[in-house]
């Protein structure tokens, strides 16, 4: 997993690249961790080039969502993690698991971060 | 058949993925089938990894695979603790995501990618889990008249949808299930095929129905279903219209 990072104006943006399972999960929650421990909660993850996501990975996903949302600006702004880019069969892991519903997906990185 | 034992720690997983990968690939396996059996068996990995041993002091997990027939067999064996399948619930797929639990996808995953998947346990020869892939003709005729017949309802429907998800999975794609037998449908029958529809679609195939029986019929029509599926009056008509759209 190679995890490549850019920051923005109000968004950051993750691209998480490889594979992501249990070996290698815990350093993608670290680098989301870091962002939220900066007060930066509204990330975009770019997942072009995500080979590979197994559970441990999807727990990271969701647990992010979930504490990025908790996080309000104002009543309408606020933090979210929020998806571009999803390979077809990152996709497929999804539509499994539910996730399709879980997340807001973008086609595009310019989508994602011009979303928030 | 083939094997590799390593040391049930995190770094096993890269390598117990490429075995598998090259295995499935030697099989015959397709690259979609390949992939689902990497992940399958990767999940089982991690939860052997994460839970069957003491993190301090892990043991052995010894992956096998053999293909038998048109069927891929992965078998995946620790000498850790008793692992019990019953006691992980079913993950609630449709709450919405500040209830939704974050763990317990692995074993759902692995039912879901596999076509069969068994677990065994004995003192002396430790958790067995057994997965099995059935392995797709690679080309060949990928139409199936399917009959169904007698009462379709909670108690029955599960034993279509399985029968079904059988023959998609040994690469069924264009689909006319012959209802003429069907005495009786209901909403847990509805269910069942819409859920067959959309893994036929999903796959880009293709769901036809034909030869309903007038009280089946009304079923369709009083629950608006009739404008969801491609309903046909006889088998040869839900054949002839494969590739004509409307499915």
């Amino acid at each position: 997993m190679e995890i490549t990072h850019r920051r923005m104006n109000r968004v950051d943006l993750l691209e998480v690249a490889g594979r992501v399972d249990a070996a290698t999960a815990p350093h993608l929650k670290q680098q989301i961790d870091n962002l939220f421990n900066e007060g930066r909660y509204r990330i975009v993850l770019d997942l072009a080039n995500l080979e590979y996501i197994s559970s441990p990975g999807l727990r990271v996903l969701i647990e992010a969502r979930k504490r990025a949302r908790e996080w309000k600006l104002t009543d309408l702004e606020g933090g979210d993690i929020r998806i571009a880019n999803l390979p077809p069969r990152i996709k497929e892991v999804f539509d499994l698991t539910g996730f399709t519903s879980l997340f807001e997906l973008y086609n595009d990185t310019v989508e994602a971060v011009g979303s928030f | 058949m083939d094997s590799i034992t390593l040391t049930a720690d995190l770094e096993a997983l890269a390598r117990i993925s490429a075995f598998i990968t090259a295995a499935a690939e030697r099989a015959g396996l397709d690259e979609r089938a390949t992939w689902q059996v990497q992940l399958a068996v990767d999940e089982a990995a991690t939860n052997v990894i994460q839970h069957a041993y003491d993190p301090e002091a892990p043991g052995d997990i010894t992956l096998s695979w053999r293909s038998e027939g048109n069927q891929f067999i992965v078998t995946l064996r620790d000498f850790g603790r008793q692992f019990d399948p019953g006691s992980i619930p079913p993950p609630d797929l449709s709450s919405p995501l500040e209830e939704r639990q974050a763990g317990g996808l692995g074993i759902y995953l692995i039912t879901r990618l596999m076509d069969e998947v068994r677990f065994d346990f004995n003192p002396q020869g430790g958790n067995v889990l057994t997965m099995i892939k059935y392995i797709a003709p690679a080309s060949g005729d990928d139409t199936l008249t399917f009959p169904v017949t007698g009462r379709v309802d909670a108690a029955t429907a599960p034993q279509l949808s399985r029968a079904v998800h059988e023959e998609i999975a040994r690469g069924a794609r264009r689909v006319v299930l012959d209802l003429s037998g069907v005495s009786f449908l209901s909403s847990s029958g509805l269910r069942a095929l819409l859920l067959i529809r959309k893994e036929l679609m999903t796959l880009g195939g293709e769901l036809r129905l034909a030869a309903l029986q007038p009280q089946v019929r009304e079923v369709f029509d009083l629950t608006g279903f009739t404008q969801v599926f491609a309903i046909h009056p006889g088998v040869a008509e839900a054949r002839a219209a494969f590739g004509q759209g409307r499915a």
